[in-house]
Parts: C-alpha cells; structure tokens; sequence
C-alpha cells in the first residue's frame, strides 16, 4: 500500500469514528448525581372525623394520549360509601388538587394541562354535591399532591410552579407569598440548598409553611413564615442521615398536629422518615427502609396516621405516637395491595381502605382480618364512572 | 367541538382533489408548452430549409453529431429514469398532506435540534402550501429526468446535471435531513448517506467538460472515492456499542433487526413481506454472523476498488451489484413502498454510478471519438466579439430562428423539461413569497365557508375590563366572532391564536376590525377567568380584541341565537362547545359562517384559518 493510499485509509477511519461519535452520544440527561427523590402522585385522600372525607383518582387511560381523567371522590360524614364528586367544566388531565377548607368545604384546583396554563379553582360548601368557580390561580398549581393548604382562619396557600401564593378571599384572588427564587435566595434557604417546592400547609397557629427539596445533604426544606420572615423548622435528624438528600414528600396539618412525610437518600439506602409538630416541638418516627421504593401515593391522616402507596403493590400505615415520648409505629400491610391501588384511605372504624382504579371503575377494598387468620382485602364497593374518553385529545 | 378534533388526514379529499386539480391543470399546460415548441421547431426547420444559410447550418449540425462517453450516457440516462420515476412517486394522492408528517418529520426526528430546526424550515414552506409544493415536487423532478436523458452533449446537458445537483441537494438537506448522517444509527445498509447525495454527486459528473472523460483518470477517481466511502462505511457498520452485533438482545431487537422489522410494517405486497420478514428473523437469529459479512463484504470491496488494479475491478464490480441488489430487496425493502415511498433508496444509483465509473475508466473515448479542436472552440473572431455584443446579435429574431431550426429533436425535448421544471417552480416560489398558509388547509379540515346575509342577533355582554359592549356599539367595524371556553385545554387557546393572527395579518386595517369572543362555557364564565384566558394567550395587548361574558341567562341567550351548544360533561371532561366563526360586516349583517374547529392546531392550519378569517375580513373592508 502506498502512502497515499494509507492517508486515505486513515482519513476514512478517523472520518468513520467521528460519525460513530455523532450517533453514541451519551445522555446529558443521565449523566452526573443520582437525581433527587420523586414526589409522589397527586392520588391521596384527606380524611376527617366528623366531615367530608376526600379522595383523588387517576382513572381512565393513557396520559400521553389525554385519556386519562383525575377524580374526586367524597365520602360523607358518617357513611361508609365513596361518591363521585369531580368538579365540572374543566378537562382534569393535569390533575386535581384538593383542600379541605372546612368539614362541609373544599377547594379543589385542577392542575394545567395541554394548552391551559393556570388553575381553574373550585369551591364546595356542601361536600362535592355542587361546585362554583373560584380563583384562579396564575400560574397554575404545582405537580404536588399538597400543593393547596387551607389555615384556620380561612387563609389559603398554594404551591406553584413559581413559588407560593396566598389569598385571604376564599380562594378568589392571590397574591404571592413568596417566590421560590426569593426562598431559595434567603438565610432559610441557602441553608437547605432548596432546589423546589413541594408542599404548603398551615402551622396549627396558623403560620404559613412550605416544604421542598434540599440540595444540601442531611437538611430538612421545611420553612415557617414567622413575623415577616422564612425561618428553617423541621425535625432533627439522626446523625446517620448527615449525607443523605432529604425530600418531603407530604405536608399537612389536622387536629392542631402538623404531619411531615420525609425522604432520605436514594436508591438502595433510601428510607422514609415521618415527623409531628405538636407545639413547638418536633417528633420523629423510627426511619422505615424502603429499598428505593419510594412511594407513590402518600395521604396524611387525622391525628398524624399516615398511609403509604409502595411500587410492587405493597403499603404502609404509619400510626402516630401514643404519647409525647414514644415515636409511633410503623405497619407494613402484609397483604399485598389490590392491582391499581391508587392510594389508601381509613374507613370510619379506623381500617385502612385501598382505592383502586381500573379505566373507568374504582374499586374500595377494605383490610379485614377473621380471627386466627391473616388480613386481607374484602371489596367494599365499586363505583363506575362516565370517563369523557375522546373529550380532551 | 372542543377534543373532537377531525385532524388532517394524508388521503384528505380535498388536499387530494386540488392536488389532482393541479396537476392536470400543469399537465396540460406542460403539453401546450411542448406543442407549441413542436409546430415552433418544424417550422423554423422549413424556414431555414428555404434559406441557403439555414441549409448550411442544419447540414453542418447534422455532420456535427459528436459521441457521448459510454459511462457518462449510462449515468445521464440512468439518473434520468430515476428522477422520472420519483417524480412519478411524488404524484401519490397522499403527498400533499403526509410529506411533512410521514416522510420529512421522521427522517429528522432522530436527528441532532440544529438539522431539525433546518429541516422544519422546509417542512413549514410545505406545510404552509402543500399543494403547491408537491405539484413542484412532480414536475420538476420529471423535468430534471427528462431533461437530463433527452439532452446527451452541450451545455445543455451540463446544465441538466447542475439542476440535477441543485435540486438533490434541496432534497437531500429538508427531505433526507441530509441523509441521517447525523442520526445514530447510521448505516449504508439502510441508504447512508442519503440516495439523493448519489444523485448530486452523478449530475455533478454529468456537469464535467467532455474532455474529462477523454482519460480513465475520471473512472478511476470515481472508484477509488467509492472505495473510500465503503471502507469508511465498513468500519462504521464494525463500530462496537451501535447494535449491529446484535440481532436480538435480552430486553429488545437489535438495531439492524428492528429496522428491518419497521419495513416489514410497511405496505407492501406480500411476497417481498415474507422475503424481508424472513431476513428479519434470520438477521435477529445471526446478528453478529450478518454484520461480520457486511463489514467484511463492504471493506474487501472498497479496499478493491480503491486498490485501482484494473484485474480485480470486474469482479469487485460483480459483488458490489450483487451486495446492492441483496440489500435493496431485503432491507431496503425497495425503498418505494409504505405509502409514501419517494425514491427506490440508494442501491440503485450506488449501482449506477459504480458501473459509471468502471465504464468512464475501461471505454474513454478514443482519440478518434473525440471531439476535434476545430469543433470545440470557437472561432477566435467570434470569441473577440465584446460579450454585449454577441449576445444582442444571438437574440436577432433571425438568428433565434435560425438557432432553434438548427437544434436537435434532442434539444428542443430538453428546452422542454426545462420549461416543465419552471412550470412547476413558479407557483411553489410565487407561494413561498406568502408567509401565511394556504386556506385550502382550512377548508380540508373543516370545509368550505358558508356565505349568509341576514342581521346578526344582537348582544350587550361584559367585556374583559367590566365594561358593557354591545353588538350595535361595534356597528361600522368589521366583527369577527367566535365562542370560547376560558378553561378550555385544546381548541380554544389555538382559536385565540388563530384570530391574533389574523389580526396581525389585516395590518394597520386592524382599526376597522373588532376581534370578538363570547364566553362557550356555563360555568367558569367570571371575568377573573377572560382575563387570565387573554394573559395566558397574550392578548392583552391587542386594543381590539374583546371577550365577552355576563350571566348565565345572557350567555344562553347569545348561544341560542347564534347556534352554539355549550355541554357539560361530566368526570373531569371539558365543555363540548361548538366551535365556529362569523363574520358580520360593518353594517351588523352576518355574511360568512365558518366552521371553525381548529383541527390538530399545527403551525399550518392556525396560519390557514387566520388567512380565511384575513381574507373574508379584507373584503369587507374593501368593499365598503
């Protein structure tokens, strides 16, 4: 070979490698840290003892094509049976948010979708049975399942994708509380390293508070509103957890106690942590190792009862602490959850139940257990809905 | 109706009606152009017949007949065909619409953003007049065919193989996204680097003096280069990490396998189904055995051919066609077929140019073939001639007589094909001029307009500041009305655009039109919620844009009056509203009914309904 075809050999080589460069291109996407903890779902349920109880649904189809539907359910004050409440007029493929503003009210923002860019707001004094236009809230609501808190003296505050806005007016015009930049930019949340927002809720003094994501390791991103100012609060950790990334997950306060769900770490070390604000004063129960299962569907409860949705259809009720000095309990069902459980609820006798929806039927299951024999799932009740299939795509 | 959309299907009837419609409306022309140029020429013939200088020239052009290199005529000739019968393919009824969506969207799809957003400058120019665009695609195609295999010597004939680069490479940069070189995944066996680049690259031999292809330096260039491009193509096809080693993986078909299955997909008759559909299977059994031989069987070929030795170019001839034929049929699956198949793919023309470059160097022509001094130049008197000059003289009607007479059949079929390419050019470039699309976008989506004349129902609704608007106060303006849902997800935002479009269409006219939208939804119907509707659409700004609301008996009242159903559905659907359009003149007649749904609110279709809402508006103002 002469040396002149040699060149062209390697020119040929070098010129082939550089093609092989432009189609092997790694990811950017997948590259660099683990990235932090997903939030869970917007499917929960907001129970109450003496009011409307509330429950939140994907149903329907695929989200991709714009079939998929989010419902509300309610459950009256004393009943055992879920009833179709979703509000009308607005296409719920983004999402649904709900407040329990009182035992009767709620407030309920529907998340944007396609080419809506703000929050529709719906209100009901009569527990789901008729809703009328509120807001609405610009821009829209955030992808959090708390992303609408209402305060004891009828305040209300909502996470965006900007910040947080508050209204004084029953949910009829907002005005930004603080923006997440300004949040992010202030002593509170240098401290945290705050990377986004992830749940409001009101202190049981009524003090706005905000949740999120911290980007420095081993810091909680719970944040109080206190004479003007955003103050870090939130439990302490165990030393252990020093290095891990801490997200909440949930946030919500009833009964005067206010429930944080928290999660630490990624992938295998991950573990969820649940903290109550009773007073002024943090208690935090035992981490619960979750293997990088991190929960789909986290629900808050009255009195601090927490239920958990786990990937592989498993779930997990965490009870609150008996006394200040103990640390609550948690309860891995052993029951496998019932397929498409979206998200567990606790019936007027204190069971846990399993919201499941297929396409267009929800199913109740309730966690019964016969004496000497193990607990399982018993249908309570199907509820078929009318899913506007075609409607939004 | 709101989520309802109809969307634009590729066999539209009315895309495909008014494609059909122009092409035989060219049609004709192309044959009034080629009769006229017939009686032109017989008669100029007769004219010089009669003239003893005419005599001379048509004896002296018949004793001037010069010889075409073999290799030269097999690639003029070949490409010729190719490009006739891929105009023919671009006369499928679907091109109109399915062009940008089937064929020029997916190539790019995988392609790097900056080859995406250049290809999406083609895809809007089609898109934006589709008719246009692909009746241009036909005849210019067919013209660069016919042109190139009716025209064998001259300047002519150069001049066919530089319109035959220049469109190629049209094609080869917005159809091809030039040829997915800067996909992943690139391979020959699936036509890298583009067939058309093949084209250009044969109309760019085709462009070269004679005297070029007097040598066998020309063929042998020709060969090495392709033997170049093959060992290149080899080692990329070896490349560890691209997924050509595997047929089939645990979780997935291997990258070869899953192409091939994708034309398997395609229609198609059966029989070369089950070929490729076998080859599939075969290729995901023996992934690594398959592209072994590939790599192997490209770089021993071009390593051949580079080689140059003219003992073993036969052979590697032999091979290289047989190695094209096989992929053609069993991966390339034709390359014509699955609808919208605009060209046979680049085994052909590999062929083709391979067997042009053997020819180029085993037949140049011979010293005796070869053109003489005397022909080839001009007469240093005439060359003297100052430029003006000359040309002044040529454009003499007698001279131009004379010179038509004086051409060959050949040559007047070519002077043809060239006025077929500007025939089908013209209109493309004349629409691309226009920044807004077509209305017959519109009209495929939802149909014609509807033409009325009768008073329109009076209205006094709340406009987005708190204001009471009436219908009587617009009196003297153009109004153009459409209902709106402020919630709505889909349709409602892409109509709010659609009118903002037209309104910055109309101009500085815009003062004599009112852009009015009343409230289609029963239930979100506040002005908090017009007036969050007109900042999301950033309408804000537009002094002539109203959104009207009021109570839910007014807004009853106008729907009734002017045929909207506004229905609630249940379970987190949205309102289902009609979606229309009117346009009522300055003196409150309402003279045009448009079915208004908004289709798959493309960048295309929301510049055709703003362009039908223009120019109904336009001609109001006109003729008041």
């Amino acid at each position: 070979m002469t040396k002149r075809r040699f060149a062209l050999l390697v020119g040929t080589t070098a010129a082939a490698l550089a093609l092989a460069g432009c189609g092997n291109r790694a990811d950017p996407g997948t590259a660099g840290r683990p990235r932090a903890a997903s939030q869970p779902s917007l499917a929960t349920s907001v129970l109450s003892q003496h009011g409307t109880s509330w429950a939140v649904v994907e149903m329907g189809g695929s989200a991709a094509r714009q079939e998929n539907f989010w419902q509300l359910f309610a459950r009256p004050p004393g009943s055992a049976r879920w009833l179709l409440a979703t509000p009308a007029g607005v296409a719920d493929n983004g999402g649904l948010v709900i407040s329990a503003t009182g035992p009767q009210t709620a407030l309920t923002g529907f998340r944007p979708s396609q080419d809506l860019k703000f929050s529709p707001l719906a209100a009901t004094a009569n527990g789901g049975r008729a809703w009328s236009e509120t807001g609405p809230l610009q821009p829209g609501v955030a992808n959090v399942a708390d992303g609408l808190a209402a305060g004891p003296a009828g305040g209300l505050l909502a996470v965006t994708g900007t910040g947080a806005e508050t209204s004084s007016d029953r949910g009829a015009t907002w005005t930004t509380l603080v923006s997440r930049s300004a949040l992010a930019a202030g002593r509170a949340g240098r401290g945290c390293g705050l990377t986004g927002l992830t749940a409001a809720a009101f202190g049981s003094d009524g003090a706005p508070l905000l949740a999120g994501s911290c980007g420095r390791p081993g810091t909680v991103g719970i944040f109080e509103q206190s004479a003007g100012a955003w103050q870090r609060t939130g439990p302490r950790l165990p030393a252990a957890l020093a290095g891990s990334d801490i997200a909440v997950l949930a946030l919500a306060t009833s009964g005067g106690t206010t429930t944080a769900v928290l999660a630490a770490g990624t992938g295998r070390h991950a573990s969820l942590l649940v903290a109550w604000l009773a007073g002024r004063s943090w208690t935090l129960a035992p981490a619960f190792p979750v293997r990088g299962l991190l929960p789909t569907s986290a629900s808050v409860w009255p009195g601090g009862a927490v239920g958990l949705v786990l990937p592989g259809g498993r779930g997990a009720v965490l009870s609150p602490p008996a006394k200040a000095s103990t640390r609550g309990a948690w309860q891995l069902l052993t029951a496998a959850l019932p397929a498409h459980t979206g998200t567990l609820a606790e019936s007027q006798a204190g069971q846990p139940e399993a919201l499941a929806a297929s396409r267009s039927v929800l199913t109740v299951w309730q966690l019964a257990a016969a004496p000497g024999q193990a607990a399982r799932w018993q249908r309570l009740q199907t509820v078929k809905v009318a899913i506007p299939y075609g409607s939004s795509s | 109706m709101p989520g309802m959309h109809s969307g634009l299907t590729d066999t539209n009837q009315v895309l495909v009606s008014a494609f059909k419609t122009a092409l035989l409306h060219q049609g004709e022309l192309a044959l009034l152009i080629f009769t006229l140029l017939a009686i032109g020429w017989v008669a100029s013939r007769e004219f010089l017949r009669a003239g003893a200088v005419g005599a001379g020239m048509l004896r002296s052009q018949a004793g001037r007949v010069q010889p075409e290199p073999i290799g030269r005529r097999v690639l003029r000739i070949g490409f010729g065909v190719i490009w006739i019968f891929d105009g023919l393919l671009q006369g499928q009824p679907a091109m109109p619409a399915g062009m940008p969506s089937q064929v020029i969207a997916p190539a790019a799809s995988s392609s790097p953003r900056w080859v995406q957003d250049v290809v999406n400058w083609g895809v809007t120019g089609w898109s934006y007049h589709p008719v246009q665009a692909a009746t241009a695609a036909v005849w210019i195609q067919v013209g660069i065919g016919v042109w190139l295999v009716a025209a064998s010597r001259g300047r002519w004939s150069q001049s066919a193989g530089l319109v035959s680069v220049g469109w190629g490479l049209v094609v080869w940069v917005f159809g091809e996204s030039f040829g997915g070189i800067f996909a992943p995944g690139l391979t020959w066996l699936f036509g890298a680097p583009g067939a058309v680049l093949i084209y250009c690259v044969a109309g760019a031999l085709i462009m070269l003096p004679i005297r070029y292809w007097q040598t066998p330096a020309l063929g042998k260039r020709l060969l090495q280069g392709l033997g170049l491009f093959l060992v290149g193509m080899a080692v990329l096809q070896a490349w560890p990490g691209r997924g050509f080693w595997q047929g089939r993986t645990a979780h997935r078909a291997g990258t070869l396998t899953s192409m091939i299955n994708s034309m398997v997909s395609t229609p198609q008759p059966h029989f070369l189904a089950s070929w490729v559909a076998g080859f599939g299977h075969f290729v995901a059994g023996h992934g690594a055995a398959v592209n072994l031989f590939a790599v192997l069987a490209l770089g021993l070929i071009g390593a051949a051919l580079l080689s140059g030795r003219r003992r073993v170019l036969w052979p590697t001839l032999l091979c290289l066609v047989a190695l094209c034929l096989a992929d053609w049929v069993l991966i390339e699956d034709l390359g014509f077929f699955g609808g919208l198949g605009t060209d046979p793919n680049s085994m052909l023309p590999l062929i083709l140019l391979a067997i042009g470059g053997y020819l180029a160097l085993t037949r140049p022509l011979t010293a005796a073939e070869a053109p003489t001094a005397a022909v080839q130049a001009e007469p240093a008197a005439a060359a003297a001639e100052r430029p003006a000059r000359r040309l002044l003289d040529a454009l003499r009607p007698v001279r131009l007589t004379r010179g038509f007479g004086a051409a060959s059949s050949q040559l007047v079929v070519a002077a043809w094909a060239a006025a077929v390419i500007l025939l089908g050019a013209a209109p493309m470039a004349v629409a691309q001029a226009n920044p807004h699309a077509d209305t017959i976008i519109a009209q495929a989506i939802d149909g014609s307009s509807a033409s009325l004349h009768f008073r329109a129902p009076a209205f006094t609704l709340t406009d987005q500041a708190g204001r009471q608007v009436s219908l009587a106060s617009l009196r003297g303006k153009v109004v153009l009305l459409t209902f709106l849902d402020p919630v709505c997800t889909s349709d409602c935002p892409v109509i709010a655009q659609e009118f903002r479009g037209a309104d910055q269409a109309i101009g500085a006219a815009g003062k004599q039109v009112e852009l009015v939208a009343v409230v289609a939804n029963p239930l979100y119907r506040s002005t908090a919620y017009t007036r969050a509707f007109d900042r999301q659409e950033r309408l804000t700004g537009l002094p002539n844009w109203l959104f009207l609301t009021g109570t839910l008996g007014q807004l009853r009242h106008v729907w009734r009056d002017y045929g909207i159903a506004a229905q609630i559905l249940p379970a987190g659907g949205m309102i289902e509203h009609s979606d229309v359009a009117y346009v009522i003149d300055q003196r409150g007649y309402t003279r045009t009914e448009l079915d208004f749904d908004p289709g798959p609110g493309t960048a295309s279709s929301q510049s055709s309904f703003a362009t039908e809402l223009t120019q109904d508006a336009e001609h109001l103002l006109r003729s008041s």
